[in-house]
């Protein structure tokens, strides 16, 4: 078996700690033809701009490449990509827009229902409308509907992306989907 | 019942083939120049080794020839 054939039939772990005993360009290779579509297609959905997007995956691969020694095993390396991809994005686009995080009160989480009737709104929207809102919406915001409905996280595996508790993931998910339904209202007034 | 529209607008765009031999040539680079880090880093250190030693040296012979360890701190 050829070298990169031998190399491809490891799993991600293995993988990953190959390279952190040596480091080697033809085996990140391997790791970069497993994860570049994913990580691309989730620079676009954040930035919504194809060529920011390849600069992006571009620059987190690198980056990737720079902090595999970091990785200690705890997650899977998919989850510990999908964390600094998003990371990565939402800190682009903080630059970009001056954002500022609002911090939620840890006393509402109280008030939370599973059934919230916005989800049920957000999944009867058209695509194209829906399209729409997350483009006008928050970044931090977008990113949050996105792992939850387009990429099927659920809320554990939210939690370790955000690195916050379950609480703070069901609060800021149901603030987002306030804030989406309430920009949804804004633009086709016949929503309301 | 209806798609999920989240599902609809997931985008499907391929990353463009230059973009592998992009981050495969920095990833090179990167190491690249990490080799550099680390060649200097041990000669630096080694040679940083050699001096501490050589001072030693000097330090013991002072001693010798005025009686005391060296001069005090």
């Amino acid at each position: 078996m050829s070298k990169v054939g031998k190399e491809s039939a490891l799993s991600d772990e293995e993988l990953v700690a190959s390279l952190q005993e040596r480091m080697d360009a033809e085996r990140f290779g391997v790791l970069y033809d497993r994860y570049a579509e994913r990580v691309f297609q989730k620079c676009i959905a954040l930035t919504r701009d194809r060529d920011l997007a390849k600069d992006l995956t571009h620059d987190i691969f690198l980056k990737v490449f720079t902090s595999l020694k970091q990785f200690d095993h705890r997650a899977k390396f998919g989850t510990w990509l999908y964390r600094v991809t998003h990371n990565y994005c939402l800190d682009h686009l903080r630059k970009q827009q001056r954002h500022k995080e609002v911090e939620l009160e840890d006393g509402m989480a109280g008030r939370l229902v599973e059934d919230d009737p916005n989800e049920l709104r957000l999944m009867g929207m058209r695509a194209d409308r829906l399209d729409q809102v997350l483009a006008a919406i928050d970044p931090t915001d977008r990113a949050l509907l996105l792992m939850k409905y387009q990429d099927g996280l659920s809320v554990k595996e939210i939690q370790e992306v955000l690195e916050v508790g379950e609480s703070a993931v069901k609060m800021r998910m149901m603030r987002a989907r306030e804030r989406a339904m309430s920009c949804y209202h804004e633009l086709f007034q016949e929503g309301a | 019942m209806s798609q999920n529209p989240f599902q609809i607008i997931r985008p499907t765009d391929k990353p463009p083939e230059t973009l592998r031999k992009e981050v495969m040539s920095s990833v090179k680079l990167v190491m690249l120049l990490m080799r550099f880090v680390q060649l200097f880093m041990a000669d630096y250190a080694s040679s940083l080794f050699d001096k501490v030693r050589l001072l030693g040296d000097d330090r013991k012979d002072t001693g010798r020839k005025t009686g005391r360890n060296g001069p005090p701190d």
